[in-house]
């Protein structure tokens, strides 16, 4: 016999196994040895059987009728069981609706959340919009009925000129616009642009579509003795005026 | 119980065949009953462990492996845990009904402390006193091998030892049946 076989068998670990009283550990050693080693399942079914003939001794009669409680009893638990696992479907079931209910319902929310903020973003862009629509129309009404509005007519020079606009400068009310009523064809590479001198500064007003902005009325920025100028640019405009470019001046 | 029979009940339980439990009942229920008793010392209690021990057989059948034990030793395991948890509680309620009310005192079945088979004295004659009373404080009364050691005021050594050696003289019990079989065989022969 093997060192640790014996050793084991000298242990009380088997007979401990025997009754269930091993730690996991314990069940564990004891199961290998029972498969491993044949001397040791022979001992192991040897007390098996002892222990059965012990138990045995004490065997006594079961009162009259037990065994149809008994067997009652558990065919109650049972129902029980088949009853509590139908019930334990069911709320499975019901939780599961509910869950997929209620993300369904957070993200029909979250849309309508993400739907009000683009909503009122809108909102308030249009307000702003029509704020600045608005002064905008006041100022151009002021312009055309004060008396003290003065009218330029801009007549173009060399590429432009075909080119005619009229300007309204109101000095009371520091208002100026100007009218673009004619503008001559350029190359498609080329376009006219605006701009103005005030308090020394050029100020970049934009270019001027050559059919679209025909007939718009222009805001120009006011200053004391301000200079407009409009420009042959590259197409899409330029960052400062190419004076050698220079088609129409505007002295306001 | 004939290995033939033993498997035939242990397919009935993986089969959740009722046959199974009324078989059980047949073939081991005096057994269980008796060691509940013992354990318990009072028949309505083991009565109630053998009912639960049944329920919980039932529900746990499929955790039973065949080469891990012998279908009554899984048995035996479940009974015996059952009937210790059981006297743990009832012990517990009796103290604390004593705590209440000391004229409530509950005896847990004083009578049924005897033996009531003549057989088992008779079978534990053929054990060594020593062993016996070591076997039954650990089987019987849910003693820890530690605690029989301070009950019965033997060493833990000794305890060890005296299991060991009484769960293998518990042999004599069968082989003492066996024999007279034997020898009725040869001589009808």
């Amino acid at each position: 016999m093997k060192e640790n076989v014996k050793l084991f068998l000298d242990s009380d670990v088997l007979e401990r196994y025997l009754t269930g009283e091993t730690s996991q550990e314990e069940t564990l050693r004891a199961e290998r040895y029972i498969t491993l080693y044949r001397e040791v399942r022979e001992v192991y079914d040897m007390l098996q059987d002892n222990l059965e003939a012990f138990a045995k001794m004490y065997a006594r009669k079961t009162p009259e009728g037990f065994k149809a409680i008994l067997l009652n009893s558990v065919k109650k638990e049972k129902a029980t069981r088949r009853k509590s696992f139908r019930y334990t479907i069911a709320a499975s079931v019901a939780l599961m609706i509910f869950a997929s209910s209620s993300y369904f319902f957070w993200d029909q929310h979250k849309n309508l959340q993400q739907d009000s903020t683009q909503v009122t973003r809108k909102i308030a862009y249009l307000e702003e919009h029509m704020k600045d629509q608005l002064e905008e129309m006041r100022n151009q009404f002021i312009v055309f009925n004060n008396p003290n509005t003065k009218t330029y007519t801009v007549q173009g020079e060399n590429a432009g000129k075909e080119l005619k606009a009229i300007a309204y400068i109101n000095p009371v009310k520091k208002l100026s616009y100007i009218n673009v009523s004619n503008v001559p064809s350029l190359p498609e590479n080329q376009c006219f642009q605006m701009w103005a001198e005030v308090n020394g500064e050029l100020v970049n007003l934009g270019t001027i579509k050559q059919r679209g902005d025909k007939d718009k009325l222009l805001a120009l920025p006011y200053a004391d003795n301000a200079v407009g100028y409009i420009t042959v640019e590259p197409e899409c405009g330029n960052t400062s005026p190419s004076f050698n470019n220079i088609v129409a001046n505007i002295n306001y | 119980m004939s290995i033939f029979l033993e498997k035939h009940i242990v397919a009935l339980l993986a089969e959740r065949d009722d046959k199974a439990l009324s078989l059980l009942y047949d073939h081991y229920g005096k057994t269980l009953y008796g060691v509940a008793c013992k354990i318990v010392r009072d028949e309505a209690l083991a009565q109630d462990v053998l009912q639960e021990s049944f329920i919980k057989i039932w529900k746990n059948a499929d955790s039973y492996d065949a080469s891990k034990a012998k279908l009554f030793t899984w048995l035996l395991r479940i009974t015996r845990n059952t009937a210790i948890d059981k006297l743990r509680s009832a012990n517990k309620k009796a103290d604390k009904e004593i705590q209440i009310d000391i004229s409530d005192v509950h005896t847990i079945g004083v009578d049924s402390m005897r033996p009531e088979h003549l057989d088992v004295q008779e079978n534990l004659e053929k054990i060594e006193p020593k062993y016996g009373t070591v076997l039954e404080a650990l089987f019987f009364q849910g003693m820890t091998q530690q605690e029989a050691s301070e009950a019965l005021n033997i060493p833990l050594g000794t305890i060890k030892s005296r299991l060991k050696i009484g769960l293998r003289e518990l042999k004599k019990l069968y082989a003492s049946t066996l024999t007279p079989l034997l020898l009725l065989i040869v001589v009808v022969l």
